[in-house]
């Protein structure tokens, strides 16, 4: 049993953001109460032993959910896999994680589906779910088995990475998602938009000749996709929102009562395209960091519910593929390790956004949205569990990450706040930013 | 003042006062470059690569017998491209270059930033020759050296640059020189090609040649790749020349002898017609023997080390 003595708890589902004691039993959470006396544990462990741990100072909250990984696994493993990708979210605090579809091959039928929960299993850290495609292939035609893979286990459908062209098969997959109950996750992208482009257009591209991306390339994508979600009244996620005109759009339709929600990444809320050097492609990432004014209104959107939940877009790539020029690297920024990190040193300590918000959006909001298990400290419920220390202090190491890629911007900085021992089902998994 | 860089990537980092000493070295270069035996032992037993990743006839012929004027051993790397899946990677090939002890890399490839990126790793200095839509920097200073030998301090003067900015180094390399050295600089061409987020480089826009041109000193038009009528940024050729085409009757618009440039090679009745390419006005081969000068006195300042042609 665990004794968490003292700590700051941060749970939305039960509206608590005050020091308390959390104790844990059976991989469940037991009981959270004003401070118990050594007696009273004692009690309660019927006998079991007592693992106390000083929280004075630190703060607890569910697992965080991320909703938005790419794991690489099947097909490119050099990039990642499940068992590294898992072990680098709970060493960045995540306890559940949403697996893309878009390996080789793309997860568009049952068996992959279970291929990867199955993996996420015999890994053992993250519950590890899977995503499965929207089309065959994803090759934006014909509707995947989504009935047949939800039952193998699938969160959501999304041909992330390429988004669905044809505004017809868009309408019949919010349609025919209905039978699962599970939203349609929307990577919004006009491809003759985007073109080639390699960063959002816009005086920084123009200044370094390279080519742009510009936000319409984003934002006429969600109005069509909000349009098509009204229209059916199917239920649709949009992912990685970077532009001020979609933050609007989705705040329209909220109010207009849309089945929407939207996601934003950490690396949105914190740079612009100024950040952007000719050489350092850490920062290539599509959708493409937007301006300023963009930024501000993705924080704006976060803060008053527009935007519902934080995701990583955690996409892993090896430093062969990251070590060229800027136009020639992928896009993608690896980063289930930093994010929540670097999130409180970015925005929660410079007051732009609560540490309550913060651990909403990103435990109890997707745990809502998907159907899923966690994002909770009620007693009975597994304890999928974070501590987190606003003193512990770390510099991103190259050595210290676990995960297989080393595509981050993060690289070489300092960071004060970690999650310092992260649980799944009771188990410890992660202590002082160690993987046990 | 005293030769510090490494490389020459971009005018952008550049100082007044390095560029103003690049100039003054080619002035003596060019010198050397008209004698009747030109040869130097200068950069005898030094070896620079030209490794060219896109294809250019005169760029690299250019850093060539730059290289070979001061006795450099020019040892010249065509790669027919810079594919990601095929071949090896410019990572790759520059740690190949370090072992092979080259003491200069000439670069033209067609990734902005790739310049950078080859210095970042070589020890070895860097010349980039075109990198992208980014920069070409050999390109502005052989410009800006011919249009003072022709008109002296450009100081105050006007230069209206024509064609296609969005795609172009030349043009972005242009506008940081000649704005360094005070020169009123105006991007024209279509909406689609000259951009509003071009603001950003600090020079004026339009999309009216013929408004631009009264009082302008030197007009300079850019090559016009003819793929982008394919990707749609103009409906033809026709209208674009016809809109932006250097004519010898539109020349007469600045009100004065201006000088006209082209980077080349032309599009002749395209982007400018016969008769303005062949007029007195345009000084479109001076520039070429103006580019050896400019390349010789990089290359010199670059691995010259202690010699002093220039003293």
């Amino acid at each position: 049993m665990w004794w968490l003595k003292d700590v700051w708890v941060i749970d939305p589902s039960q509206n608590l953001s005050t020091p308390r004691d959390v104790l844990i039993k059976g991989g469940q959470i037991l009981e959270i109460a004003s401070s118990m006396t050594e007696k009273e544990v004692e009690a309660k462990a019927q006998g079991e032993l007592v693992e106390t741990v000083d929280g004075k100072g630190k703060f607890v909250f569910p697992g965080l959910i991320d909703v938005h990984t790419h794991l690489r696994e099947p097909g490119q493993e050099e990039k990642e896999d499940i068992l590294s990708g898992s072990r680098a979210a709970v060493r960045g605090g995540f306890t559940t994680i949403l697996a893309m579809a878009n390996t080789q091959p793309v997860i568009d039928n049952r068996a992959l589906v279970e291929f990867v929960r199955l993996q996420g299993e015999r890994a053992g850290y993250a519950h590890v779910l899977p995503i499965g495609t929207v089309t065959k292939g994803m090759q934006g035609g014909e509707l995947a088995e989504m009935v047949d893979m939800k039952e193998g286990g699938a969160a959501a459908f999304s041909d992330d990475g390429r988004n669905i062209q044809n505004a017809e098969v868009l309408r019949l997959a919010l349609e025919y998602a209905k039978l699962t109950g599970l939203p349609i996750i929307s990577h919004c992208e006009d491809k003759d938009l985007a073109g080639e482009g390699q960063m959002r257009r816009g005086m920084s591209s123009a200044r370094m000749g390279l080519k742009g991306i510009p936000s319409s390339a984003e934002s006429v994508i969600v109005a069509r996709d909000l349009l098509l979600a009204e229209e059916t009244g199917g239920k649709l996620h949009l992912a990685h929102i970077s532009t001020t005109e979609s933050v609007e759009l989705i705040r329209q339709a909220k109010a207009r009562g849309v089945n929407v929600s939207a996601e934003v990444n950490p690396h949105h809320l914190i740079f612009c395209d100024e950040d952007i050097t000719i050489t350092d492609t850490a920062f290539k990432v599509n959708p493409p960091l937007g301006s300023q004014g963009d930024r501000e209104s993705l924080i704006e959107g976060l803060r008053d519910g527009t935007l519902d939940m934080i995701a990583t877009d955690h996409a892993p790539h090896t430093q062969a593929e990251k070590a060229r020029p800027f136009a020639e690297a992928p896009f993608g920024i690896a980063s289930l390790e930093t994010a929540l990190s670097a999130v409180w040193q970015h925005l929660v300590l410079p007051g732009r956004l609560s540490l309550d918000r913060v651990i909403e959006a990103w435990s109890y909001s997707p745990a809502q949205r998907f159907g899923l298990n966690g994002g909770t400290l009620k007693p009975g419920t597994s304890a999928d569990m974070v501590l987190f220390d606003p003193d512990f202090s770390e510099v991103i190491d190259s050595a210290q990450l676990v995960s297989k890629a080393r595509n981050t911007p993060f690289l070489g900085k300092t960071f004060q706040g970690f999650p310092v021992m992260v649980w799944v089902e009771g188990r410890l998994v992660q202590k002082n930013r160690t993987v046990l | 003042m005293k030769w510090q860089r490494k490389d020459i990537l971009a005018i952008e980092d550049m100082s007044v006062e390095e560029i103003r000493h690049i100039l003054h070295t080619a002035k003596v270069m060019k010198e050397i470059l008209m004698r009747p035996i030109k040869k130097l032992p200068t950069l005898k037993g030094k070896s620079v690569v030209n490794l060219f990743y896109e294809a250019s006839t005169r760029t690299r012929t250019s850093f060539e017998m730059a290289g070979k004027v001061l006795g450099a051993d020019m040892t010249s790397i065509a790669v027919a491209q810079s594919s990601v899946s095929k071949g090896e990677s410019l990572y790759d090939t520059a740690r190949t270059i370090q072992a092979m002890r080259a003491d200069l890399v000439i670069l033209r490839h067609s990734s902005s930033g790739s310049a950078k990126f080859l210095a970042d790793i070589l020890d070895a200095g860097v010349i980039n020759a075109g990198d992208g839509q980014h920069a070409h920097p050999t390109q502005a200073l052989l410009d800006i050296f011919t249009m003072e030998e022709q008109l002296g301090d450009m100081d105050g003067k006007k230069v209206v640059i024509v064609g296609d900015v969005l795609h172009s180094r030349v043009a972005r390399s242009n506008a940081w020189c000649l704005q360094k050295l005070g020169v009123d600089v105006t991007l024209v061409g279509p909406p689609t090609l000259v951009p509003v987020e071009m603001e950003g480089l600090g020079v004026k826009l339009t999309h009216d040649l013929d408004g631009a041109l009264p009082g302008a000193d030197v007009v300079m038009a850019l090559r016009l790749q003819l793929e982008r009528q394919k990707s749609g940024l103009f409906p033809s050729l026709r209208e674009y020349s016809h809109l932006y085409g250097l004519t010898t009757e539109r020349l007469k618009k600045t009100g004065k002898q201006s000088i006209v440039l082209h980077p080349g090679p032309m599009n002749r009745n395209v982007e400018i017609s016969d008769d303005v390419a062949d007029s007195v006005q345009a000084l479109i081969e001076r520039q070429v023997t103006n580019g050896v000068a400019i390349r010789m006195a990089l290359i010199y300042l670059l691995i010259g080390g202690s010699s002093n042609v220039v003293a």
